[in-house]
């Protein structure tokens, strides 16, 4: 569908409007009207050189468009994280082709930004401009033309910008610039080459477009080995290549987001930077890449999550860096936030909250690993063990829960839920003799959670699990009671929360997170991830053509090329929070590949 | 005044010479990476090309402190001192004429006035001081030269 692209006044984009490219290394936003918004160099987790997603005037971008009025429409390659965008004007046709290309053993930029016009029909007059602002808008860079080359630095960071056939790259105070007519048949190159801590590599435009098309053939090579066959298939693909964009190659870390700051609430407090690994969202991860057939994936991620928490050991933390760094301290930027979101956000201080739940995602995580056919070796279950005993010290402890509320912390339901998840399948674990036997210490504990839960958690006048102990406020997570099988998943206490649920915190398919208070300012919109997880609550308890319903409803929310946000706004179908969001497409994976379990067994 | 006491200054200087420089970008102070440069003469594979920078750089590490040795004994005389003054000297040639004109000469895969980034690839050149790479790589490459004239210089002062 062509679409005239929107912004407001202040150069802000619908959330919606933004597509994702990536190498595995680092993820650029593009928007539909042809500008990235939004690039952190050289990793996911560092400064951005582009950030005009969270302020227009000083955060930069790489502008690439038409310069007379256009409609645009777009998709990604098949099977590919390279987006294609086709301009349409009155003066003819121009496709621009997108890639962050993946590193090849040639000498090439360490990370680089291709974009490739093509010109369709006619003679499009064409602009752009690259304004490059490193250190999250901070540091102003320096331009200068190094043997024909436009560069810009700052510090340990530089860009190249070089251009074929786009028109000559002009410096101006603060940006290279260039125009150009794309006539039928013509083909153009700009190239965006950057450097850190090192000297810049100017790329030959073979190499380049070279390079492009490498990327083009690996991403397909990459989506035609995987193994889904199931319902839904091309959107569980196509979340597949999502997740693809957020795996941290070098670490096999999975970040939430690539983004930092997308406000829950337009003009609120609730911005968050989600460029770290959550625990949590270990047990969708490895279940969506063993789904998806990404063994080494899954292998290297498993891997990272025991690395990573062995800094902490025996405590987990609730958020890791993608490097497996537990530093994530919070600090606020002085950037205008999008529209108006303050504050913008780097860092995560919900790292240091207690939050009992990521036990039961780790053990579960193990578990699962382990039925998958992968191997533990014994010192890890040593340390499984001791992290089992440290749960039984501190499993009576109120926490902040999964939705890490800035509140006073109170005994959430979900996370005792847990609780017992963790101690269960650690019990199970030395069964089989993969952990050092505790049982003796974890199985009575386990009771004695189970035994909270069912008793002070359960709200006999309303039938369902509420959201803490002795509240009658809902929560959308207790679904996970069924996915993570706290419980049967058609057990009349489960079912009963599901319809609680449906009928408290549902708008159609859509799902809010929670009622009551959590500390912050502001209303949110619906939570997408909580939504497919009631798809696969549905599909586990036997409900079929409610599960398909409902799943069918929220595909019709994902953007033009397939993307979710982490939330909706109810009333106007807009996106918000991070974006792409890690989590809402494991819980589309999730969903499907559940139904289709439950589909055959029944 | 004993050739190993070089040697060893040699290995012990340019460890220092690349810690400094490295620590330099790190605080951003510049994008020099000498590795990296040296090594993308002989080899396109980037991770290869550092590791063999990295050997290249020390191997020439050793053939400079020689050189420190040779001086040393026509002056008939050392020190850390003395180590650290051709030190400075090392770094303004390394600065001006050795990394800015000799390099980019020789090197295959670098740019210069009669390049241009056609069919391969080119490296950033340095310019003059090698400012291209961040307005403090001439004091940070001086500062790391002086420490390894010293370092040399101490070395061969105690293996006399």
């Amino acid at each position: 569908m062509t679409t005239a692209p929107q912004r407001d006044e202040e150069g802000f984009a619908p959330i919606r409007d933004y597509a994702a490219i990536g190498d595995g290394r680092t993820v650029a936003l593009v928007g539909l009207d042809g500008a990235i918004d939004w690039l952190c160099l050289p990793h996911l987790h560092s400064p951005s050189v582009f950030a005009a997603l969270l302020d227009p005037e000083r955060g930069g971008r790489f502008t690439l468009a038409p310069a007379v009025p256009f409609e645009a429409e777009r998709r990604y390659v098949p099977g590919t994280n390279v987006l294609e965008t086709t301009f349409r004007t009155a003066k003819g046709v121009v496709r621009v082709t997108d890639a962050l290309s993946l590193p090849d053993p040639s000498l090439g930029a360490l990370r680089e930004v291709a974009r490739r016009v093509e010109g369709l029909a006619g003679a499009v007059p064409l602009a752009w401009r690259v304004e490059p602002r490193f250190g999250y808008g901070a540091n102003g860079a320096r331009l200068a033309r190094r043997d024909g080359v436009a560069v810009a630095a700052a510090g340990r960071d530089a860009v190249a910008v070089s251009a074929w056939e786009a028109g000559e790259p002009e410096l101006g105070a603060d940006a290279v610039s260039g125009g150009f007519e794309a006539r039928d048949g013509d083909r153009a190159l700009l190239l965006l080459g950057a450097a850190h801590q090192e000297p810049l590599v100017f790329s030959g435009r073979d190499a380049a477009e070279a390079r492009l098309d490498g990327t083009i053939a690996s991403w397909r090579r990459w989506t035609e080995t995987r193994e889904y066959d199931g319902p839904w298939k091309d959107d569980v693909l196509r979340s597949g290549l999502a997740l693809k964009l957020l795996v941290y190659a070098p670490s096999g870390a999975i970040a939430a987001a690539p983004t930092t700051s997308l406000p829950e609430t337009i003009g609120g407090e609730r911005n968050w930077d989600y460029r770290f690994a959550w625990i949590r969202d270990s047990v969708f991860t490895l279940e969506a890449l063993t789904d998806l057939g990404c063994s080494a994936e899954a292998t290297a991620f498993f891997w990272w999550l025991l690395h990573a928490s062995q800094l902490t050991h025996p405590r987990i933390q609730v958020l890791y860096g993608l490097d497996g760094s537990p530093e994530a301290e919070e600090r606020e930027l002085p950037l205008a936030g999008y529209r108006g979101s303050q504050p913008v956000r780097i860092g995560n201080g919900a790292a240091d909250q207690r939050q009992l739940d990521i036990y039961g995602d780790l053990f579960q995580t193990v578990f699962l690993y382990v039925e998958r056919g992968f191997e533990l070796d014994s010192d890890t279950g040593g340390r499984l063990a001791q992290i089992a005993d440290h749960l039984c010290d501190i499993w009576r402890e109120p926490d902040r829960g999964l939705w890490e509320v800035r509140s006073e912390p109170v005994h959430f339901t979900q996370s005792k839920m847990m609780c017992f998840v963790a101690l269960d399948r650690v019990c199970r674990l030395a069964e089989r003799g993969l952990v050092d036997d505790g049982r003796a210490r974890w199985a009575p504990q386990a009771r004695a959670v189970q035994e909270f839960v069912e008793t002070r958690c359960w709200n006999e006048e309303k039938g369902c699990y509420t959201r803490a102990a002795g509240s009658d406020e809902l929560d959308a997570s207790l679904l996970l009671g069924s996915l993570l099988e706290y419980c049967r998943p058609d057990s009349p206490r489960m079912l009963g929360t599901i319809e609680a649920i449906r009928r408290e915190l549902g708008k159609g398919p859509l799902l809010l997170r929670y009622s009551g208070e959590d500390g912050l300012h502001g209303e949110e919109g619906a939570f997408l991830a909580c939504s497919f997880w009631l798809v696969e609550a549905l599909a586990r308890a036997g409900r079929l053509d409610e599960a398909a319903e409902t799943m069918e409803e929220l595909l019709g929310h994902a953007n033009d090329v397939g993307l979710y946000a982490e939330e909706l706004e109810t009333s106007t179908g807009e996106f918000l929070g991070n974006f792409p969001q890690g989590l809402t497409h494991l819980g589309l994976v999730s969903a499907a590949a559940a139904f289709e379990r439950a589909e055959a067994a029944a | 005044m004993n050739v190993a006491g070089a040697l060893v200054g040699g290995v012990v200087g340019t460890l220092v010479l690349t810690s400094g420089l490295r620590a330099a970008s790190e605080l951003g102070l510049t994008r020099i990476d000498l590795p990296f440069l040296l090594g993308t003469a002989l080899t396109q594979n980037r991770v290869r090309a550092k590791a063999v920078g990295y050997a290249l750089h020390f191997a020439f590490g050793l053939l400079f402190a020689l050189a420190y040795w040779v001086v040393f004994r026509v002056l008939d005389e050392s020190g850390w001192l003395l180590g650290a003054a051709l030190g400075l000297l090392h770094g303004v040639f390394a600065a001006t004429a050795l990394v800015n004109v000799l390099l980019p000469l020789v090197h295959p895969r670098m740019a210069n006035p009669l390049t241009a980034a056609g069919r391969s690839p080119l490296l950033e050149p340095p310019g003059f001081l090698m400012l291209n790479y961040g307005r403090a790589t001439p004091a940070v490459t001086l500062a790391g030269h002086v420490a390894y004239g010293a370092v040399v210089g101490g070395f061969v002062s105690l293996a006399s």
